[in-house]
Protein backbone atom coordinates (compact mmCIF):
# COMPACT_ATOMS: atom_id res chain seq x y z
CA UNK A 1 0.00 0.00 0.00
CA UNK A 2 1.31 3.40 -0.92
CA UNK A 3 2.55 5.65 1.82
CA UNK A 4 0.18 8.52 2.55
CA UNK A 5 2.29 10.90 4.59
CA UNK A 6 5.86 12.11 4.46
CA UNK A 7 8.09 14.51 6.32
CA UNK A 8 8.62 17.94 4.83
CA UNK A 9 12.09 19.24 5.73
CA UNK A 10 12.43 23.00 6.29
CA UNK A 11 16.01 23.35 7.35
CA UNK A 12 18.94 22.00 9.28
CA UNK A 13 19.86 23.64 12.56
CA UNK A 14 22.05 23.03 15.60
CA UNK A 15 20.58 20.39 17.89
CA UNK A 16 19.76 22.92 20.61
CA UNK A 17 17.08 24.56 18.47
CA UNK A 18 13.53 23.57 19.15
CA UNK A 19 10.35 24.79 17.52
CA UNK A 20 7.76 26.50 19.67
CA UNK A 21 4.54 24.51 20.11
CA UNK A 22 2.58 26.86 17.89
CA UNK A 23 5.06 26.94 15.00
CA UNK A 24 2.95 26.22 11.93
CA UNK A 25 4.18 24.35 8.89
CA UNK A 26 3.01 23.80 5.34
CA UNK A 27 -0.22 22.06 4.47
CA UNK A 28 -3.86 22.64 5.22
CA UNK A 29 -4.35 22.48 8.13
CA UNK A 30 -0.79 23.62 8.88
CA UNK A 31 1.48 20.82 10.00
CA UNK A 32 2.99 20.74 13.46
CA UNK A 33 6.69 21.48 13.29
CA UNK A 34 9.09 19.31 15.22
CA UNK A 35 12.84 18.75 15.39
CA UNK A 36 14.53 15.45 14.63
CA UNK A 37 17.95 15.40 16.29
CA UNK A 38 21.09 13.56 15.37
CA UNK A 39 24.44 14.39 16.93
CA UNK A 40 25.01 18.13 16.89
CA UNK A 41 22.30 18.62 14.29
CA UNK A 42 18.55 18.77 14.06
CA UNK A 43 16.17 18.98 11.13
CA UNK A 44 12.98 21.01 11.36
CA UNK A 45 10.19 18.92 9.84
CA UNK A 46 6.44 18.54 9.70
CA UNK A 47 4.20 15.79 8.45
CA UNK A 48 2.54 16.37 5.09
CA UNK A 49 -0.04 14.44 3.17
CA UNK A 50 1.29 12.91 -0.01
CA UNK A 51 -2.10 13.04 -1.65
CA UNK A 52 -2.47 16.82 -1.38
CA UNK A 53 -0.17 18.91 -3.55
CA UNK A 54 1.82 21.62 -1.80
CA UNK A 55 3.02 24.93 -3.15
CA UNK A 56 0.09 27.16 -2.32
CA UNK A 57 1.03 30.73 -1.41
CA UNK A 58 0.31 29.86 2.22
CA UNK A 59 2.77 26.95 2.00
CA UNK A 60 5.53 29.15 0.66
CA UNK A 61 4.85 31.78 3.29
CA UNK A 62 4.79 29.20 6.07
CA UNK A 63 8.11 27.79 4.87
CA UNK A 64 9.75 31.19 4.69
CA UNK A 65 8.37 32.43 8.00
CA UNK A 66 9.59 29.34 9.78
CA UNK A 67 13.03 29.34 8.18
CA UNK A 68 13.54 33.10 8.57
CA UNK A 69 12.18 33.04 12.10
CA UNK A 70 14.70 30.35 12.92
CA UNK A 71 17.52 32.27 11.26
CA UNK A 72 16.83 35.20 13.58
CA UNK A 73 17.77 33.13 16.62
CA UNK A 74 20.09 30.43 15.30
CA UNK A 75 22.04 29.47 12.21
CA UNK A 76 19.97 27.49 9.72
CA UNK A 77 20.64 25.75 6.43
CA UNK A 78 17.43 26.09 4.44
CA UNK A 79 16.51 22.88 2.67
CA UNK A 80 15.01 23.43 -0.75
CA UNK A 81 11.27 23.98 -0.66
CA UNK A 82 9.42 20.80 -1.49
CA UNK A 83 11.89 18.32 -0.04
CA UNK A 84 9.86 15.51 1.50
CA UNK A 85 11.25 12.23 2.80
CA UNK A 86 9.66 9.00 3.91
CA UNK A 87 9.99 9.44 7.66
CA UNK A 88 12.17 10.09 10.72
CA UNK A 89 14.65 7.37 9.73
CA UNK A 90 15.29 9.04 6.40
CA UNK A 91 15.90 12.36 8.17
CA UNK A 92 18.34 10.72 10.56
CA UNK A 93 20.12 9.07 7.62
CA UNK A 94 20.44 12.44 5.94
CA UNK A 95 21.86 14.11 9.03
CA UNK A 96 24.18 11.19 9.66
CA UNK A 97 25.52 11.02 6.12
CA UNK A 98 26.50 14.69 6.08
CA UNK A 99 26.87 15.46 9.75
CA UNK A 100 30.28 17.12 9.67
CA UNK A 101 29.64 19.13 6.55
CA UNK A 102 26.34 20.44 7.85
CA UNK A 103 27.85 21.22 11.23
CA UNK A 104 30.73 23.13 9.63
CA UNK A 105 28.29 25.10 7.47
CA UNK A 106 26.18 26.00 10.50
CA UNK A 107 29.30 27.22 12.28
CA UNK A 108 29.97 29.45 9.32
CA UNK A 109 26.50 30.98 9.53
CA UNK A 110 26.58 31.51 13.29
CA UNK A 111 25.81 35.16 13.97
CA UNK A 112 25.27 35.91 10.29
CA UNK A 113 22.13 36.74 8.40
CA UNK A 114 21.14 37.36 4.79
CA UNK A 115 19.75 40.57 3.38
CA UNK A 116 18.58 40.98 -0.18
CA UNK A 117 18.75 44.37 -1.87
CA UNK A 118 16.43 44.82 -4.82
CA UNK A 119 16.31 47.96 -6.91
CA UNK A 120 13.82 48.72 -9.66
CA UNK A 121 13.99 51.55 -12.14
CA UNK A 122 11.25 54.10 -12.43
CA UNK A 123 10.23 53.15 -15.94
CA UNK A 124 9.32 56.60 -17.20
CA UNK A 125 12.48 58.21 -15.88
CA UNK A 126 14.74 55.47 -17.12
CA UNK A 127 13.27 55.49 -20.62
CA UNK A 128 13.53 59.26 -20.62
CA UNK A 129 17.19 58.99 -19.72
CA UNK A 130 17.79 56.48 -22.50
CA UNK A 131 16.12 58.73 -25.06
CA UNK A 132 18.09 61.70 -23.81
CA UNK A 133 21.33 59.82 -24.22
CA UNK A 134 20.67 58.25 -27.59
CA UNK A 135 19.67 60.46 -30.55
CA UNK A 136 18.69 57.43 -32.63
CA UNK A 137 16.29 56.31 -29.93
CA UNK A 138 14.90 59.82 -29.57
CA UNK A 139 14.28 59.94 -33.32
CA UNK A 140 12.48 56.59 -33.23
CA UNK A 141 10.43 57.82 -30.29
CA UNK A 142 9.30 60.78 -32.39
CA UNK A 143 8.31 58.41 -35.19
CA UNK A 144 6.16 56.17 -33.04
CA UNK A 145 4.69 58.65 -30.60
CA UNK A 146 1.00 59.12 -31.24
CA UNK A 147 0.97 56.70 -34.16
CA UNK A 148 -0.83 53.40 -34.25
CA UNK A 149 1.18 50.36 -33.31
CA UNK A 150 0.38 48.50 -36.52
CA UNK A 151 1.71 51.33 -38.66
CA UNK A 152 4.93 51.75 -36.69
CA UNK A 153 5.64 48.21 -35.61
CA UNK A 154 9.15 48.00 -37.03
CA UNK A 155 10.19 51.29 -35.42
CA UNK A 156 8.62 50.23 -32.14
CA UNK A 157 10.52 46.98 -32.07
CA UNK A 158 13.77 48.75 -32.83
CA UNK A 159 13.09 51.40 -30.20
CA UNK A 160 12.15 48.79 -27.62
CA UNK A 161 15.28 46.83 -28.40
CA UNK A 162 17.46 49.88 -27.86
CA UNK A 163 15.76 50.57 -24.54
CA UNK A 164 16.02 46.94 -23.50
CA UNK A 165 19.74 46.81 -24.25
CA UNK A 166 20.33 50.08 -22.44
CA UNK A 167 18.52 48.73 -19.38
CA UNK A 168 20.66 45.59 -19.41
CA UNK A 169 23.88 47.58 -19.55
CA UNK A 170 22.77 49.92 -16.81
CA UNK A 171 21.68 46.95 -14.73
CA UNK A 172 25.09 45.35 -14.97
CA UNK A 173 26.75 48.59 -13.94
CA UNK A 174 24.24 49.14 -11.16
CA UNK A 175 24.80 45.67 -9.75
CA UNK A 176 28.53 46.27 -9.68
CA UNK A 177 28.04 49.57 -7.90
CA UNK A 178 25.75 47.97 -5.35
CA UNK A 179 28.22 45.19 -4.58
CA UNK A 180 31.12 47.65 -4.47
CA UNK A 181 29.23 49.93 -2.09
CA UNK A 182 28.27 47.19 0.35
CA UNK A 183 31.12 44.73 -0.14
CA UNK A 184 33.35 46.12 2.62
CA UNK A 185 30.54 45.66 5.15
CA UNK A 186 29.56 42.09 4.40
CA UNK A 187 30.93 38.58 4.72
CA UNK A 188 29.91 37.60 1.19
CA UNK A 189 27.69 38.70 -1.63
CA UNK A 190 25.81 36.78 -4.28
CA UNK A 191 24.11 38.06 -7.41
CA UNK A 192 20.46 37.31 -7.95
CA UNK A 193 18.79 37.03 -11.32
CA UNK A 194 16.64 39.99 -12.34
CA UNK A 195 12.98 39.27 -11.77
CA UNK A 196 11.57 42.08 -13.82
CA UNK A 197 12.61 43.85 -16.99
CA UNK A 198 12.88 47.07 -14.98
CA UNK A 199 15.15 45.56 -12.35
CA UNK A 200 18.09 47.83 -11.60
CA UNK A 201 19.95 45.70 -9.08
CA UNK A 202 19.36 42.48 -7.23
CA UNK A 203 21.86 40.87 -4.88
CA UNK A 204 22.03 38.96 -1.62
CA UNK A 205 24.45 39.81 1.18
CA UNK A 206 25.61 37.74 4.12
CA UNK A 207 25.99 40.12 7.04
CA UNK A 208 27.49 39.73 10.50
CA UNK A 209 24.70 40.49 12.90
CA UNK A 210 26.89 42.85 14.87
CA UNK A 211 27.34 44.94 11.72
CA UNK A 212 23.67 44.87 10.78
CA UNK A 213 23.00 48.51 11.64
CA UNK A 214 26.02 49.65 9.72
CA UNK A 215 24.94 47.58 6.71
CA UNK A 216 21.37 48.90 6.77
CA UNK A 217 22.66 52.46 7.02
CA UNK A 218 24.83 51.88 3.95
CA UNK A 219 21.88 50.49 2.00
CA UNK A 220 19.89 53.51 3.05
CA UNK A 221 22.60 55.78 1.72
CA UNK A 222 22.76 53.80 -1.53
CA UNK A 223 19.00 54.14 -1.91
CA UNK A 224 19.06 57.83 -1.08
CA UNK A 225 21.65 58.51 -3.77
CA UNK A 226 19.43 56.89 -6.40
CA UNK A 227 15.97 57.73 -5.22
CA UNK A 228 15.12 59.78 -8.30
CA UNK A 229 15.60 56.85 -10.62
CA UNK A 230 15.49 53.64 -8.59
CA UNK A 231 13.13 52.30 -5.97
CA UNK A 232 15.33 50.32 -3.61
CA UNK A 233 13.98 47.68 -1.29
CA UNK A 234 15.71 45.79 1.47
CA UNK A 235 14.44 42.30 2.29
CA UNK A 236 15.53 40.73 5.50
CA UNK A 237 16.83 39.58 7.81
CA UNK A 238 16.51 36.29 5.98
CA UNK A 239 17.93 32.79 6.26
CA UNK A 240 21.04 32.42 4.07
CA UNK A 241 19.11 31.10 1.06
CA UNK A 242 21.63 32.42 -1.43
CA UNK A 243 24.71 31.22 0.42
CA UNK A 244 24.08 27.54 0.87
CA UNK A 245 25.00 26.60 -2.67
CA UNK A 246 28.55 25.82 -1.56
CA UNK A 247 27.08 23.27 0.80
CA UNK A 248 24.74 21.67 -1.64
CA UNK A 249 25.09 17.96 -1.82
CA UNK A 250 25.79 16.93 -5.33
CA UNK A 251 25.85 13.26 -4.57
CA UNK B 1 20.68 53.72 12.11
CA UNK B 2 18.25 55.80 10.16
CA UNK B 3 15.84 53.05 9.24
CA UNK B 4 14.13 51.15 11.98
CA UNK B 5 10.65 50.34 10.77
CA UNK B 6 9.21 48.46 7.84
CA UNK B 7 8.43 51.62 6.00
CA UNK B 8 11.49 53.58 6.87
CA UNK B 9 11.36 57.14 8.11
CA UNK B 10 8.99 59.54 6.38
CA UNK B 11 10.51 60.42 3.05
CA UNK B 12 13.16 57.73 3.35
CA UNK B 13 14.39 56.29 0.10
CA UNK B 14 14.61 52.70 1.26
CA UNK B 15 11.65 50.34 1.54
CA UNK B 16 12.00 47.63 4.11
CA UNK B 17 10.36 44.35 3.21
CA UNK B 18 9.33 42.85 6.49
CA UNK B 19 6.91 40.21 7.57
CA UNK B 20 4.32 41.59 5.21
CA UNK B 21 6.32 40.96 2.07
CA UNK B 22 4.37 39.98 -0.99
CA UNK B 23 3.99 36.56 -2.54
CA UNK B 24 6.28 37.67 -5.33
CA UNK B 25 8.98 38.38 -2.75
CA UNK B 26 8.46 35.03 -1.11
CA UNK B 27 8.67 33.19 -4.40
CA UNK B 28 11.78 35.09 -5.41
CA UNK B 29 13.45 34.58 -2.10
CA UNK B 30 12.93 30.89 -1.52
CA UNK B 31 12.31 29.23 -4.85
CA UNK B 32 15.16 27.09 -6.13
CA UNK B 33 17.26 27.95 -3.11
CA UNK B 34 18.47 25.82 -0.27
CA UNK B 35 20.24 22.57 0.31
CA UNK B 36 19.44 19.86 -2.22
CA UNK B 37 19.26 16.34 -0.94
CA UNK B 38 21.70 14.14 -2.76
CA UNK B 39 21.39 10.82 -4.47
CA UNK B 40 22.58 8.86 -1.46
CA UNK B 41 19.49 9.75 0.48
CA UNK B 42 17.14 10.29 -2.41
CA UNK B 43 15.75 6.78 -2.23
CA UNK B 44 13.89 8.14 0.75
CA UNK B 45 12.81 11.35 -0.92
CA UNK B 46 9.13 11.19 -1.64
CA UNK B 47 7.80 12.28 -4.99
CA UNK B 48 5.40 14.82 -3.65
CA UNK B 49 3.25 16.74 -6.04
CA UNK B 50 4.36 20.35 -6.15
CA UNK B 51 1.98 22.90 -7.53
CA UNK B 52 3.38 24.85 -10.40
CA UNK B 53 4.89 28.02 -9.06
CA UNK B 54 5.30 30.88 -11.43
CA UNK B 55 8.06 33.38 -11.00
CA UNK B 56 8.68 36.31 -13.21
CA UNK B 57 11.86 36.50 -15.16
CA UNK B 58 13.27 38.93 -17.59
CA UNK B 59 12.83 37.77 -21.13
CA UNK B 60 13.96 40.10 -23.85
CA UNK B 61 11.35 39.55 -26.51
CA UNK B 62 9.38 41.32 -29.17
CA UNK B 63 6.60 41.74 -26.64
CA UNK B 64 9.00 43.44 -24.26
CA UNK B 65 10.22 45.76 -27.00
CA UNK B 66 6.69 46.71 -27.98
CA UNK B 67 5.81 47.31 -24.38
CA UNK B 68 8.76 49.65 -23.94
CA UNK B 69 7.67 51.52 -27.05
CA UNK B 70 4.17 51.81 -25.63
CA UNK B 71 5.68 53.24 -22.49
CA UNK B 72 7.21 55.99 -24.57
CA UNK B 73 3.67 56.93 -25.59
CA UNK B 74 2.13 56.37 -22.22
CA UNK B 75 4.44 58.53 -20.21
CA UNK B 76 4.85 61.13 -22.91
CA UNK B 77 8.52 60.81 -22.24
CA UNK B 78 10.74 63.34 -23.84
CA UNK B 79 14.44 63.86 -23.28
CA UNK B 80 13.79 67.43 -22.17
CA UNK B 81 12.23 66.11 -18.98
CA UNK B 82 15.52 64.68 -17.93
CA UNK B 83 17.48 67.83 -17.20
CA UNK B 84 17.65 66.87 -13.53
CA UNK B 85 19.54 63.68 -14.17
CA UNK B 86 22.85 64.74 -15.64
CA UNK B 87 24.66 61.64 -14.51
CA UNK B 88 22.31 59.45 -16.47
CA UNK B 89 22.41 61.12 -19.82
CA UNK B 90 25.97 60.21 -20.64
CA UNK B 91 24.73 57.12 -22.38
CA UNK B 92 25.67 53.55 -22.11
CA UNK B 93 29.40 53.98 -22.13
CA UNK B 94 29.23 56.26 -19.14
CA UNK B 95 27.14 53.81 -17.21
CA UNK B 96 29.68 51.11 -17.85
CA UNK B 97 32.63 53.22 -16.82
CA UNK B 98 30.99 54.07 -13.55
CA UNK B 99 30.72 50.42 -12.72
CA UNK B 100 34.37 50.21 -11.89
CA UNK B 101 36.12 47.06 -10.91
CA UNK B 102 34.65 44.45 -8.66
CA UNK B 103 37.08 43.71 -5.92
CA UNK B 104 37.58 41.87 -2.73
CA UNK B 105 34.15 40.47 -2.08
CA UNK B 106 34.48 36.85 -2.96
CA UNK B 107 34.33 34.67 -6.00
CA UNK B 108 30.63 34.90 -6.61
CA UNK B 109 30.85 38.52 -7.54
CA UNK B 110 32.84 37.95 -10.66
CA UNK B 111 30.01 36.02 -12.19
CA UNK B 112 27.50 38.79 -11.70
CA UNK B 113 27.39 40.23 -15.18
CA UNK B 114 27.44 36.83 -16.75
CA UNK B 115 24.67 35.52 -14.59
CA UNK B 116 22.45 38.45 -15.43
CA UNK B 117 23.13 38.05 -19.10
CA UNK B 118 22.36 34.37 -19.01
CA UNK B 119 18.99 34.93 -17.52
CA UNK B 120 18.11 37.78 -19.78
CA UNK B 121 19.13 36.06 -22.94
CA UNK B 122 18.84 32.40 -22.23
CA UNK B 123 15.29 31.65 -21.26
CA UNK B 124 12.79 31.53 -24.02
CA UNK B 125 9.36 30.01 -23.70
CA UNK B 126 10.70 26.63 -24.71
CA UNK B 127 13.44 26.45 -22.18
CA UNK B 128 13.77 23.77 -19.60
CA UNK B 129 13.24 25.99 -16.62
CA UNK B 130 9.98 27.38 -17.77
CA UNK B 131 7.84 25.48 -15.31
CA UNK B 132 9.18 27.52 -12.50
CA UNK B 133 10.02 30.66 -14.33
CA UNK B 134 7.17 31.50 -16.58
CA UNK B 135 6.58 35.11 -17.04
CA UNK B 136 3.61 35.92 -14.89
CA UNK B 137 2.09 38.30 -17.34
CA UNK B 138 2.85 36.77 -20.66
CA UNK B 139 1.99 33.24 -19.72
CA UNK B 140 -0.91 33.87 -17.45
CA UNK B 141 -3.27 31.84 -19.58
CA UNK B 142 -1.19 28.77 -19.07
CA UNK B 143 -1.32 29.01 -15.33
CA UNK B 144 -3.89 26.50 -14.29
CA UNK B 145 -3.59 27.69 -10.74
CA UNK B 146 -4.28 31.30 -11.48
CA UNK B 147 -6.96 31.45 -8.85
CA UNK B 148 -4.26 31.23 -6.25
CA UNK B 149 -3.10 34.70 -7.14
CA UNK B 150 -6.42 36.18 -6.23
CA UNK B 151 -6.28 34.59 -2.84
CA UNK B 152 -2.66 35.19 -2.24
CA UNK B 153 -3.14 37.10 0.96
CA UNK B 154 -5.92 35.06 2.38
CA UNK B 155 -3.87 32.62 4.38
CA UNK B 156 -0.81 34.64 4.97
CA UNK B 157 -1.29 36.11 8.37
CA UNK B 158 -1.50 33.11 10.55
CA UNK B 159 0.04 33.63 13.92
CA UNK B 160 3.29 31.86 14.05
CA UNK B 161 5.96 32.01 16.62
CA UNK B 162 9.63 31.58 16.05
CA UNK B 163 11.50 28.54 17.11
CA UNK B 164 13.40 29.15 20.28
CA UNK B 165 16.87 28.19 21.03
CA UNK B 166 17.61 26.55 24.31
CA UNK B 167 20.95 28.24 24.45
CA UNK B 168 19.26 31.64 24.47
CA UNK B 169 16.90 30.75 27.26
CA UNK B 170 19.66 29.47 29.45
CA UNK B 171 21.57 32.69 29.30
Amino acid sequence: MAQETGLFIYGIVPSDVEPTPDAAGVGDPPGEVSAIRHGELAALVSEVSLTEPIGRPADLSAYQELVDGTAAVAPVLPVRFGTVVTGPDAVADLLDAHHDRFAAALDEFEGRIQYTVHGRYDEAKLIGAVLAGDPAAAELAEQVRGHEEAATRAQRIRLGEIISQAVELRREAENRQLVDALGPLVVASAPRAPSNEMDAANAAFLVDQDREDEFVAAVEEYAEQRRELIRTRLLGPLAPYDFVSAHQLTG
Amino acid sequence: MTVSTNQGPPGGALDRGGAGSSLADVVETVLDKGVVIDAQVSVNVVGIQLLEINARITVASIETYLRFAQAVDRFDITPEHQAGLPDLVGGVAGALDEGGAVSGVGGTVGALGGAVRDVVGGLGPGDQDRDQHQDRDQHRDRDQHRDRDRHRDRDRHRDRDRPRRRRDEER
